[in-house]
């Protein structure tokens, strides 16, 4: 033990963790990582029972690993059923935080009409949508056709990605932010009122996959990892949902854009 | 008030993340790897450090932590 009072294999949050499993499977460097710290920092500051705290993952994509990295409650379940389940969870116990963990392959591409659903029922959970711009990862390995600063790798010129701020606002969400990995600090408050939050909450993390965006490729540029959203990224709390579309701009517009709590 | 910069070692991926984030400069990567074969950080400057505490909110494995920021929180 050294004089600051942690011994030497030993972080404050690993009561919270399996530590046997870190380090995690995750690339060296992946956006998942610092947004599943964010997440245990969070609850760790928080004055929230941990047996109150449920984690729900699908069984495809790399989100789907995080409930192996934690020690809270959790459940694996396939892919097409997981906003469904974690819905029908949160409405059987009343003060049950059901957090999901959700990424293009399980959300965007298999699940959206059980997001809907979820908002438009009033379904009391926590979605935190990490977007690593990865898409149709079944039909072909391929990413989204249109990204922010990099090229298209697809033919269709009008093809755009999705503006998942404004599908969660319109669904009916309680609470609807986005931030990118490197708005760390901003995330963990967000991730703190969402937890506070009765009712729908979406957070949606830019944090897009190493695989294809840190080599220079057929997706795209190479960029830069955080240098990239430092000059690209604009906070702008309120600002209508329609205007956040990610298509083609050289911007990432963050910040939080609904709560109605604090309205 | 103590700050003291402490990095598990092995449980390290090398991706520099704390490094390229530290405004002050304050890490820097071991020449020497980990039993996995990444190369950590090490502690450079600890004089330099300001607390933010960046480095251990963004390192993705729990690898790094900044003592005074928790004792605050406490
Ligand atoms: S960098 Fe891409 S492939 Fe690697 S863990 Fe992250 S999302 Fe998955
Ligand atoms: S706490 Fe901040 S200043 Fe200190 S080493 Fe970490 S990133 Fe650098
Ligand atoms: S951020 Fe963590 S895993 Fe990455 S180099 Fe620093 S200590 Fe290692």
């Amino acid at each position: 033990m050294n004089k600051s009072g942690f011994t030497e294999e030993k972080h404050p949050v690993d009561p919270l963790l399996h530590t046997d499993s870190i380090p995690s499977g995750w690339c060296s460097g992946c956006g998942i990582g610092m947004v599943v710290n964010t997440f245990v920092q969070a609850v760790n500051k928080m004055d929230i029972d941990v047996e109150n705290i449920h984690i729900v993952s699908s069984g495809i994509g790399c989100t789907g690993n995080v409930d192996q990295h934690l020690s809270f409650k959790s459940d694996k379940i396939t892919d097409s059923n997981v906003i469904a389940y974690a819905a029908e969870l949160g409405a059987k116990k009343q003060d049950l935080k059901v957090v999901l963990f959700l990424n293009d392959t399980d959300f965007i591409a298999s699940n959206i009409d059980e997001f809907i659903k979820a908002g438009k029922s009033g379904a009391k959970i926590v979605v935190i949508y990490i977007n690593n711009y990865i898409y149709r990862i079944f039909i072909e390995h391929k990413a989204l056709p249109k990204t922010p600063f990099l090229k298209s790798s697809s033919k269709d010129k009008n093809a755009t990605p999705f503006n998942i701020p404004h599908l969660a606002k319109v669904s009916g969400a309680d609470y609807v932010a986005r931030w990118t990995q490197l708005h760390i600090r901003r995330l963990m408050f967000s991730i703190e009122d969402a937890l506070l939050t009765e009712g729908f909450s979406v957070i949606e993390v830019v944090a897009p996959c190493l695989m294809y965006y840190m080599n220079k490729g057929n997706t795209g540029e190479k960029i830069d990892r955080m240098g990239v959203y430092k000059e690209n990224s604009i906070i702008k709390h309120l600002e209508p949902t329609e205007n956040l579309d990610l298509r083609n701009q050289n911007e990432i517009i963050v910040g939080r854009f609904l709560w109605r709590d604090a309205d | 008030m103590t700050v003291d910069i402490h990095i598990i070692n092995e449980r390290c991926k090398g991706c520099k993340i704390c490094v390229e984030v530290c405004q002050t400069n304050v890490l820097d990567i071991a020449k020497e790897p980990n039993l996995s074969g990444y190369n950590p950080p090490y502690v450079k400057a600890l004089e330099d450090c300001n607390i933010c505490g960046l480095c251990e909110m963004l390192c993705p494995d729990f690898a790094i932590q900044v003592s005074h920021i928790k004792e605050e929180n406490k």
